[in-house]
């Protein structure tokens, strides 16, 4: 699936330490459903070009803030979200990032490629020139021969590379990915994940990616912000140093574990705090 | 195959039909023997060929229409949720008039033309449409619509990307519903003093008492309802291909 290291871009031995510029800005942002206080108070300035995962306990308000991040919430009053440096008035996120759901959510009439053009299609794009580019992607996406496909006819992980494809080709320089691949089994999760950093190394986007994962989450990372417990907090935000490209066998060097105790611990104080609240 | 699949049982009550006015000596007052039914047809063919021509007309006529207004006030009422409170509920009392008596209002106001009975069976036929439209249209996943909407999708993009596709199983389902009611609805249309089509045949065969005849219009009348469902299901193969593979 992965092409072999040599392929790469040259980007990808480059380019870890980010820009530093900007990209996504989050300032107070806060959020109630009614009585529930899903977000509090978050703070997050996310770089430019960087790759940032976003860990923490079930129902801490993750897909709550892409939500918000996607123009499909308002924040409460008080709180904002700048891109590029500009606050964005309600609504105004509407069509600025490509949001990847938790779910595919393929639509089953169309094909493989016409699936992946649609966020492409709504925007006005021709569709010949929008099916032209992604039947050249297709391949990078390990889907070459599948292009006129159905969803029906596929497995979990091409569904979900479909998906993908079709957020890469909404050609936004943010992209929101929400646990992609939470419904994959590890091996082919592994893959996955290595695949993502090479295609990322090649189209240079800024990602933010939620993940329940902590191993995932700091593989793929050049930052993790780790949310607490209801109502979501972000509690740490650490830089991921590792040198990249990054190796499978990379979760098991010291480096990499000595990290993820400081995650877990963090993590493990959070999760009990859910399950407490859970409890009483 | 499919045209396989479709005579196979036509085969079957034939025989059955033959089979059981033989064994039992049914008298040819009940149930006379198909091969005379058909010879009455084939005697007769061009009278039969022109009502049924005639009839199958005013239903499609009627058809047609209520399925394009059926969908059309569905996304309306899907749109406009003030506007379905008030509407629906009218439409409804409307589906509680018992067509005979629906029917000879119409004819009253229209004469004995097409559009009569073409207004009967869209009559029938718009209600069922309407009603799976709306529902096809509420049922669509929230988080899909929320996608399309990230995706910077206006209205009209959600309807025809996403609403409109994900409610056209139901919409047939309706559709396939309704090409019987339709063919109904232009029977009873023309049971108000029309000398021509399937209607004109039954009543006239009814009332004169010629079994061979009645049982003449009533496999007509079937033949009007294949075609109907024949047509729908034909452009439901090519719009749902999709559906198969699940
Ligand atoms: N549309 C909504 N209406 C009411 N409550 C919601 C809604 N969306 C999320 N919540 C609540 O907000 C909290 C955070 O949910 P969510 O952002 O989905 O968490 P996560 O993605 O981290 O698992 C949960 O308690 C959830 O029940
Ligand atoms: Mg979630």
């Amino acid at each position: 699936m992965t092409e072999a290291a040599g392929l790469l871009d040259p980007h990808l031995t480059v380019g870890t330490a980010p820009a530093g510029r900007e990209k996504l800005g989050l300032r107070g942002v806060s959020r109630h459903f009614g009585a529930v206080h899903a977000l509090d108070r978050i703070d997050a300035s996310i770089p430019e070009g960087a790759f940032v995962t976003l860990i923490g306990p079930s129902g801490c308000g993750k897909s709550t803030l892409f939500n918000i991040l996607a123009g499909l919430l308002e924040p409460d009053p008080g709180g904002s979200v700048a891109l590029d440096g500009m606050v964005v008035p309600p609504g105004g996120l509407l069509g600025r990032v490509a949001f990847m759901p938790q779910r595919d959510l393929l639509l089953p009439w169309r094909s493989v490629l016409d699936n992946a053009i649609l966020a492409a299609e709504v925007q006005g794009q021709p569709k010949k020139e929008a099916r032209a580019l992604a039947r050249e992607m297709a391949r990078d996406f390990g889907l070459a021969g599948f292009e006129d496909h159905f969803p029906q006819q596929l497995s979990g992980g091409m569904r979900q590379r479909v998906a993908l494809m079709r957020t890469f080709l909404f050609d936004r320089d943010v992209m929101l990915l929400d646990e992609p691949f939470g419904a994959l089994d590890a091996l082919t999760r592994s893959l996955m994940q290595r695949w993502l950093l090479d295609i990322w190394s090649r189209y240079r986007r800024t990602i933010v990616f939620i993940t329940h994962d902590i191993d995932e989450a700091i593989f793929l990372a050049d930052r993790v912000l780790v949310m607490g417990a209801r109502p979501g907090r972000i509690r740490m935000d650490r830089a991921i140093d590792l040198p990249r490209p990054r190796a499978a066998a990379l979760i098991t060097a010291p480096e990499f574990t000595a990290i993820k105790r400081e995650l877990l611990e963090v993590l493990e104080e959070e999760s009990l705090k859910t399950f407490q609240a859970g409890q009483r | 195959m499919k045209a396989l699949a479709l005579l196979a049982p036509l085969a079957l009550i034939a025989a059955a039909w033959e089979g059981s006015v033989a064994l039992f000596a049914i008298s040819p007052f009940y149930l006379p023997p198909l091969r005379d039914v058909l010879g009455a047809i084939g005697a007769n063919w061009q009278a039969y060929q022109a009502a049924f021509l005639i009839t199958l007309l005013e239903a499609v006529v009627g058809f047609v229409a209520g399925g394009l207004v059926g969908v059309g006030s569905g996304i309306v009422f899907a749109h406009a949720p003030r506007l379905k409170q008030m509407v629906l509920p009218i439409f409804i009392v409307s589906q509680t008039v018992p067509v005979i008596a629906f029917g000879a209002i119409i004819v009253l106001w229209f004469g004995n033309t097409l559009a009569a009975k073409a207004a009967i069976a869209f009559y029938l036929t718009f209600f069922p449409v309407t009603v799976n439209t709306l529902a096809g249209m509420e049922a669509v996943d929230p988080r899909q619509i929320a996608l399309l909407r990230s995706f910077g999708a206006g209205r009209r993009a959600l309807l025809w990307k996403l609403l409109l596709p994900s409610a056209l199983p139901r919409i047939f389902t309706a559709l396939r519903l309704s090409a019987g009611l339709a063919l109904a609805g232009a029977i009873v249309g023309e049971w108000f003093g029309a000398v021509q089509g399937v209607g004109a045949l039954l009543l006239a065969a009814m009332f004169n008492e010629q079994i061979i005849a009645l049982w003449a219009a009533i496999i007509l009348a079937a033949a009007v309802g294949g075609a109907l469902f024949a047509l729908v299901a034909v452009i439901e193969a090519r719009l749902l291909f999709w559906r198969e593979e699940l």
